[in-house]
């Protein structure tokens, strides 16, 4: 749906972006992570036409992006803000508009937004009455009224309760399920990998990683397995020899446990289940996957150490 | 260009509700009012009595002028003929502050000269053109053994006094009008100020609170800049419009009710004039009707209102869209609110030369440096106030079109300029603002 193609951007001597091409599917959650000052913003800002890049080209559906195309986005920016001596009326019935929806459109969106977020008594109140957490509903609102086919959010969850979180996130399942797509910056490692379909990681201005969750994931592992098994512990360590190494164990009750191991020398996954069949019940075995906080600090802090050390 | 509208409705609509609008609206022009009140109260500083001197070449009033005149006028007669060139330098006239001519012809034309050396106000004005009338009507009357009714008509026809000023006679330089236009100019400036600085507000309070983001995923830099201008221009408009609306309604009020017009023969009481005319008070009270200073003269009789207000209007607009794209462009380079501030003086220095070019202008309206300033887009909208004022000679009337072609192309050049400006600088934030960064911005398309 979106086709990000060697788009490079330079403030003065500082480079943004350089050289970064992504390409994001239709009815899609794809995460776009990196460390601060990265880049993230910029991108945004060059898909949302805020900021024209110095080379590189956005095509969404196959056509170079025009200002036109921008009523088919909904954009919630990391910095956001409203007017805050103005309704919550009249500040959504301003931005949709801005957005090129009628006043009739506008407001019948906000009628169905305002009762699926409960938020239908504070109509009236000015913005600077509501606190953070409200006022960033009134955003979330404003950047989903025009009904967009790419919906780009910076940090939606920075400021938001727990409950709130998972309001979002059920809301963005939900727009994925529809065939809605989505670009979501975040530092929130869990919720990518709750929701995120696929990401890319964007280091130093340039992008350094791309793919499915489960594929970023797979690129980092380091040859962990977890095993639930019934029975003694000093027998599940007694049957593992020299080429496995404990990692860490859960202990689940009724001697029950989940115990992360380690491969070492040539051994495999099959050999670790060799040795354990017939010394403990074993109730399930899979591969630990590295999370996606691993995987991020993986790709990011030895570029960084190596950085310093100059 | 609909976003454009739309970022201009909101601008505007938040302006007028806001509440130091209404007030502004309404408290402004009541004060205007109320200086204006108190300068034709006491704004006529001329002086209180008179020593004129009557050149009488043929003897006609026979030294003698109305009996039981005022205090405020002392008469002294010469009969023969005193030149404006002598009254004004010789130094035996140098006691009297006017001169007036009288000759045969005054009884049939009805029309004498005055050549005062400082402008009296009206009320001596009209003391002294009654006091030559009361006695013109003696000696008609003398003359007419039996008063047919064109006899009659024609002692009873009123007098014309033409005053001019001895050292001025053809009123080359005519201050008052031209302070009047001064006004005017400061007028405009004041209101660009006013809404130069709320665009500058608003401007930097939407990059401090982070909306301007969300707007320009909707509208380009310019739309949003433009629609800003604009929005807060038209709230300007619609203040400027109450300013006229109230002060126009209290100078009809007080031309109806306080200074009424001494010319309008329905504003006279007839049955009061013949009581009062067997009095010997008759005169004082009948003054109290013609108590006119310069002030209400300029502002009831020499003032061309609706020629001012027109242009005013025009250089008004223009003036507001190119100091407002300034105010827009300082807007959008600053990094924080406060950061804006101290951009702001140079605005207000540039502002102040402008007034100062009006003040030269009222002083030197001939020099080539004002003819400068008058083309200068900066101090054009003040310095042709004052200009058009004072009046235009014969044959210099294009000077004020050419001001006002330079005005627009510059007032359109600097939209462009703030318009790059506000482009590449209104999502830098926090920084401060130094003067390469505002070079490099302008490079930038």
């Amino acid at each position: 749906m979106l086709e990000i193609k060697n788009i490079s951007k330079s403030f003065y001597r500082k480079t943004a972006l350089d050289d970064v091409s992504l390409s994001i599917r239709k009815g899609e959650i794809f995460g776009l992570l990196g460390p601060n000052g990265a880049g993230k913003t910029t991108l945004i800002r060059v898909i949302n036409r805020i900021v024209e890049q110095d080379s590189g080209s956005v095509r969404l559906n196959g056509n170079l992006m025009t200002e036109k195309d921008l009523a088919d986005i909904g954009y919630l920016p990391e910095e956001r803000g409203l007017y805050k001596s103005m309704t919550v009326h009249n500040q959504v019935l301003f931005l949709g508009r801005l957005r090129g929806l009628s006043k009739k459109d506008t407001l019948a969106k906000m009628d169905f937004w305002f009762d699926k977020f409960s938020i239908n008594d504070w109509r009236k109140k000015r913005i600077e009455e509501l606190s953070k957490g409200m006022a960033q509903k009134v955003q979330f609102v404003c950047a989903v009224l025009n009904e967009p086919k790419l919906l780009i959010l910076d940090e939606p969850f920075s400021g938001f309760d727990p409950i709130n979180v998972e309001l979002i996130k059920q809301e963005l399942i939900e727009m994925r399920a529809a065939g809605k797509t989505i670009i979501l910056s975040t530092h929130n490692m869990k919720s990518v990998e709750e929701i995120c379909d696929r990401a890319a990681l964007i280091h130093q201005a340039k992008k350094i990683a791309e793919g499915s969750i489960s594929e970023l994931q797979s690129a980092k592992k380091m040859g962990m397995y977890a095993v639930r098994f019934k029975g003694s512990m000093i027998a599940f360590v007694n049957a593992l020899w020299t080429g496995f190494e404990v990692v860490d164990k859960d202990i689940l009750g009724d001697d029950r446990f989940v115990v992360r191991v380690k491969m070492r020398g040539e051994n495999s996954f099959q050999d670790l289940l060799k040795v354990l069949i017939g010394q403990i019940e074993i109730e399930a075995a899979w591969e630990v996957l590295p999370s996606m906080q691993d995987v991020f600090i993986d790709l990011v802090q030895p570029k960084e150490e190596v950085r310093d050390e100059k | 260009m609909k976003n454009s509208l739309l970022i201009a409705i909101r601008e505007f609509k938040e302006r007028i509700g806001a509440r130091s609008f209404i007030s502004l609206s309404i408290l402004g022009p009541l004060f205007v009012l109320g200086m204006i009140y108190l300068m034709f109260t006491y704004g006529g500083n001329s002086k209180q009595h008179w020593n004129v001197l009557i050149a009488d070449h043929g003897n006609l009033l026979e030294s003698k002028i109305m009996p039981g005149t005022s205090t405020a006028v002392t008469y002294s007669f010469y009969n023969g003929v005193i030149t404006e060139a002598d009254f004004a330098d010789g130094k035996k006239y140098q006691n009297f502050d006017a001169l007036l001519e009288v000759n045969e012809k005054v009884l049939t034309n009805k029309i004498g000269f005055v050549f005062y050396r400082e402008e009296p106000d009206l009320k001596m004005q009209t003391r002294v053109q009654y006091h030559l009338e009361r006695r013109l009507e003696e000696i008609l009357i003398e003359r007419f053994k039996k008063v047919s009714m064109t006899d009659y008509l024609k002692i009873k026809s009123p007098l014309t006094l033409r005053y001019a000023n001895v050292y001025d006679p053809n009123e080359e330089s005519s201050d008052l009008v031209g302070w009047a236009g001064l006004f005017f100019g400061v007028l405009i400036f004041a209101f660009i100020f006013l809404f130069g600085m709320t665009i500058l507000r608003s401007v930097a309070k939407e990059k401090s609170n982070r909306i301007v983001e969300v707007l320009l995923a909707s509208v380009s830099p310019r739309q949003l800049m433009l629609g800003k201008i604009v929005g807060i221009g038209f709230s300007a408009f619609l203040q400027f419009l109450f300013w006229i609306i109230i002060i126009a309604a209290g100078l009809y009020f007080m031309r109806e009710n306080v200074f009424p017009d001494v010319l309008d023969a329905s504003n006279m009481n007839l049955q009061q004039l013949v009581i009062d005319s067997a009095e010997q008070s008759y005169q004082e009270s009948h003054f109290v009707a013609r108590e006119y200073n310069q002030f209400v003269e300029l502002v009831f009789e020499r003032m061309q209102f609706a020629n001012m207000l027109s242009f005013f209007v025009v250089f008004f607009i223009l003036g507001y869209l190119f100091y407002g794209a300034l105010f827009a462009a300082v807007g959008a380079t600053t990094g924080s609110e406060s950061d804006g501030q101290q951009f702001v003086l140079p605005l207000i220095f540039l502002l102040c030369f402008a007034m100062y070019a009006g003040y030269y202008a009222l002083n030197y309206p001939e020099s080539s440096l004002t003819t400068l300033f008058e083309y200068l887009p900066f101090t054009s909208p003040v310095v042709v106030m004052v200009k058009l004022a004072q009046g235009y000679d014969a044959g210099q009337g294009y000077q004020i079109y050419v001001s006002l072609i330079i005005l627009l192309i510059s007032a359109i050049i600097m939209l462009a300029i703030a318009g790059r400006l506000y482009k590449n600088g209104i999502l830098q934030f926090g920084h401060r603002v130094r003067l390469k960064h505002i070079f490099k911005w302008l490079r930038k398309s």
